[in-house]
């Protein structure tokens, strides 16, 4: 029992920073019909920032503003650079250019920084644990799924209630729709790039404090896990990819503490051939958002 | 016949292998010629460069076929590469890097030619189960789940190659073939290549080939028009693994060793990068990708390199120069250029298109087929719901083969709902379909289509980037492999019936809206249809195109012998071309009867144009 409850808060510590990039990933999905395989670089770019700063001594909690800052600037500049050029192509053209963004991206990293991993200091407390009866708990998988729950809330309120919000899902719905209403596309792009840069900048700073470490491919594990995130909620289901994201870290978990030790290695390609099956025996996704094609 | 024989033959065979072996014989002459001029490492460069040619053509035979996008191909690469390794490497050198091998592995030795069969064997039966998942997903141009599973393939390959140590060698090791080991001559390269730029050409030309591309340009209306897009897709995908089963294989081979990361990301970035650039609808543009991208990779890494030093450029020319190449060139093609250098241009079609237009004729239109044997369709007590809306409430409709059954009523009245029912788009709730009073109630599209039920689509769904040709070609084709006993005219004879003959060697999506139109019901004639339906056959036509329109639908259908289901707005064209007028309104139907008839019943005043309206 006290087992299973430990699991528990590891896996939805884990699927926080999971469901975080994963709406991001949904949102952009939902806006332009893009599956962005360069979510995960915003989390590389936040990476370095916080190396550049930490090595010159700040302190944590100043750089954490910068991670998230950071990260929502290079969303909105990716955008602008790259995807606004591919608006309305098909999804393979799309899908294709964030991938080459991806690797554009590490390769930039690799001329300019280097092709090494960069370390720095994890903040002293993440190791830290409170034990509440016999269950001993991680002050950081607290403190992870705490922010997550208040950012889930705080998006969750944008969304349904702000006139932004409201262009945002209208435009998910029926984008040429949308358009036709008033709703400025442009705007609607935009924001939704900077509420994904957002939502995965809060997700690096748990990344990045967790691990201590950056390099320039950094991105590719935490974007994967994204986009499987958004994929199992079934792709543009805001909710559903929340609900992927602590899917996938709860599974990972307890794949973890359940595989013999040879396998354990093995848990990524498990997973990986789980939400194969997945997707085909469901490939909309456990939120199936498949709207029937007019004939 | 849906074409003269003699063409088939050149068409399908000769062309392409003609065409073929061109391509195979400048790229090796190029080759060749460069290699001639420096040492080694040219020579290393040309081998990779054809190795990769052959893993690049693999993948086109798939992606640009069925349009699917995967990043798969190279985890079944990974596959191969590894199960040729263990094949092929010396039981003496497996016994000091995988001593422990499982399944006896350690002291298999059977030389390269016979483990090349065994990694085409397992990587056919890894295809087969992804292929099933694959079409399961419900895999067709631009499908996300079907691109997810391929990347699953690629890291599962990964994980397992990285873990499973006592049989991979694990991360860092590998397995490595002793000095001596390793290809020693490039005619096995040249042989698999021209195998492969051979295979990818007939099979694209092949009638299987054919409808693979057409379920990508439309996968409903390939459906619709008989196909079953699984079988093209699958075998696509077989025929694409074996080749690059057969690349990956060399690819070790050559480089003498492997390792996880040869089969991963990188060298997914370079192969997609290669055949994207070139054009992955084509085999030429995946050759010519191969080319264009192995010249600016070398080329920035010679400037990234030792060599080169340009004073105030050491800031750029460094490590990294190369990727940032690969990635850019992906991104700057698809963002300025997304079909590539050369989209789905392919020398010998080019050639024989030149060809055929010179030495054919129009022939004359198609003469009216011999009076069919009487045919009858029926929809009895048909209900459809949508949640909680109810599209059709025992709904039913009669056709035979010898009048033409027009449906009408109001928007919503769910006439196409009732089209589809037929067509087998939508599973009704309650109520049976039935042709000759066999029931086909639920029988998947493309079973009802090869069964005769051929219809046509309310927003034009044409195989766009197909030849008009190909697009009536393909339908035919079906037609003489199902539909043998039926009369069908030539794909030729229907051109010209279209009045489509000058426009043939367009693609579709060039053609204006009437012709278009046209196109269509040409196209869903060639399956050899008992009924044609055709759902609003003239919208958005103005009235001296629709009443064209009648003649048009009647020829056609008497050309092929077919009854006619026909939905429209236009109540000049129903009146005109309609013996039998079904009404429909909220889903039920509400009148039947011959023109007269409806016009006079009040109900249908009533649902049609308010209820005190003349007529």
């Amino acid at each position: 029992m006290t087992e299973i409850l430990q699991q528990l808060v590891d896996g939805l510590g884990r699927g926080s920073e999971y469901a975080l990039i994963g709406l991001g990933i949904a949102l952009i999905f939902g806006v332009m019909h893009l599956v962005n395989f360069a979510q995960g670089d915003l989390i590389t770019v936040s990476g370095y920032v916080t190396y550049a700063l930490l090595t010159a001594g700040w302190s944590w909690w100043a750089v954490i503003p910068l991670i998230v800052l950071s990260a929502t600037l290079t969303s909105v500049v990716i955008e602008f650079v790259a995807f606004r050029r591919v608006r309305g192509a098909s999804d393979t053209t799309m899908l294709l250019t964030s991938f080459g963004v991806h690797f554009v991206i590490t390769a930039l990293f690799v001329m300019f920084v280097s092709p090494n991993v960069r370390t720095f200091d994890r903040p002293g407390w993440i190791t830290n644990t409170v034990t509440i009866g016999s269950v001993r708990l991680e002050v950081f998988d607290l403190a992870t799924l705490g922010v997550t729950i208040v950012t889930l809330a705080a998006t969750a309120f944008l969304v349904r209630r702000t006139m932004f919000g409201i262009s945002l899902r209208a435009a998910a719905e029926d984008f040429a729709a949308a358009r036709l209403m008033g709703v400025r596309s442009d705007r609607v792009i935009q924001g939704a790039f900077a509420l994904a840069g957002l939502l995965a900048g809060i997700a690096s700073v748990f990344i990045l404090m967790r691990s201590g470490r950056t390099s320039p491919n950094f991105g590719e594990t935490p974007m994967l896990k994204g986009i499987l995130a958004a994929l199992i909620g079934g792709l543009g289901s805001l909710g559903g990819a929340v609900i992927g994201g602590f899917a996938l870290g709860l599974l990972e978990v307890f794949l973890i503490a359940r595989l013999p030790d040879e396998l354990a290695g093995l848990t990524n390609g498990v997973v990986f051939l789980l939400i194969a099956l997945l997707f085909i025996f469901r490939p909309g996704g456990i939120v199936s958002v498949r709207h029937a094609e007019r004939v | 016949m849906s074409e003269p024989s003699e063409l088939t033959a050149v068409r399908r065979y000769l062309a392409p292998v003609g065409g073929s072996t061109a391509l195979f014989v400048a790229l090796v002459a190029g080759c060749s010629i460069y290699a001639a001029g420096g040492g080694s490492s040219r020579d290393s460069l040309v081998t990779q460069l054809l190795i990769n040619a052959v893993v690049v053509v693999g993948i086109q035979i798939y992606m640009g076929n069925t349009g699917v996008l995967s990043f798969g191909h190279v985890g079944f690469g990974g596959v191969a590469a590894y199960v040729f390794a263990l094949f092929a490497i010396s039981p003496e050198r497996k016994a000091t890097i995988i001593p422990d091998a499982p399944f006896g592995l350690t002291d298999a030795g059977t030389g390269p030619v016979v483990a090349v069969l065994i990694a085409i064997a397992i990587c056919i039966v890894v295809a087969v189960i992804v292929g099933l998942g694959l079409v399961r997903s419900g895999a067709q141009s631009g499908a996300v789940a079907a691109t997810v599973i391929t990347l699953a393939l690629l890291f599962v390959v990964h994980e397992v190659a990285v873990n499973w140590t006592e049989l991979t060698g694990g991360d860092r090791a590998g397995l490595s073939f002793s000095v001596g080991e390793t290809l020693g001559s490039l005619w096995p390269v040249y042989l698999v290549l021209f195998a492969s730029i051979v295979a990818g050409r007939v099979f694209s030309e092949s009638r299987v080939g054919r409808s693979a591309r057409a379920s990508r340009e439309d996968d409903l209306a390939a459906r619709a028009m008989g196909i079953n897009p699984a079988v093209p897709q699958m075998a696509a995908l077989v025929l694409s693994v074996v080749i690059v089963a057969a690349g990956s294989s060399l690819r070790v081979y050559e480089l003498g060793t492997v390792t996880p990361k040869f089969f991963f990301l990188d060298y997914t970035l370079l192969t997609l990068t290669m055949l994207i650039v070139g054009g992955r609808k084509g085999v030429t543009g995946a050759l010519l990708g191969v080319v264009v991208i192995t010249a600016g990779n070398e080329l920035t890494r010679y400037l990234a390199g030792p060599d080169v030093n340009i004073a105030g450029l050491d800031w750029l020319l460094r490590d990294g120069l190369s990727e940032i190449f690969l990635g850019g060139a992906m991104l700057g093609f698809m963002i300025l250029r997304p079909s590539g250098l050369l989209d789905d241009w392919e020398l010998d079609r080019w050639w024989f298109d030149r060809w055929r237009r010179r030495r054919e004729h129009a022939p004359p239109p198609p003469v009216p087929a011999p009076t069919a044997a009487p045919a009858s369709l029926r929809a009895e007590g048909v209900t459809v719901r949508f949640g909680g809306f109810t599209a059709l409430r025992d709904a039913s409709v009669a056709a035979t083969n010898d009048t033409v059954l027009g449906l009408i009523g109001p928007n919503g009245a769910g006439k196409t709902t009732l089209l589809n029912v037929i067509t087998g788009l939508v599973e009704p709730a309650e109520g049976a379909v039935t042709l000759d009073g066999a029931p086909v109630t639920g029988l998947p599209s493309h079973q009802l289509a090869r069964r005769g039920l051929v219809r046509t689509f309310q927003n034009l769904r044409l195989f766009s980037s197909l030849t008009v040709r190909d697009n009536i070609a393909v339908a035919a084709e079906v037609g003489a492999r199902y539909r043998a006993d039926r009369a069908r005219p030539s794909v030729e004879e229907l051109l010209v019936l279209a009045r489509l003959w000058d426009q043939r060697d367009r693609r579709a999506r060039e053609l204006d809206y009437g012709n278009s139109r046209r196109l269509e019901l040409a196209r869903a004639a060639a399956v050899g249809p008992v009924f044609l339906l055709l759902d609003e056959p003239t919208s958005g036509m103005s009235e001296s195109e629709s009443q064209a329109m009648i003649e048009q639908v009647r020829a056609t259908a008497a050309a092929v012998g077919a009854g006619i289901v026909v939905i429209d707005h236009d109540l000049g064209f129903i009146v005109g071309i309609c013996q039998q007028i079904v009404c429909l309104d909220q889903g039920a139907v509400i009148a039947t009867g011959t023109a007269a008839e409806i016009q006079a019943d009040p109900a249908v005043r009533a649902a049609y144009l308010g209820s005190r309206a003349p007529v």
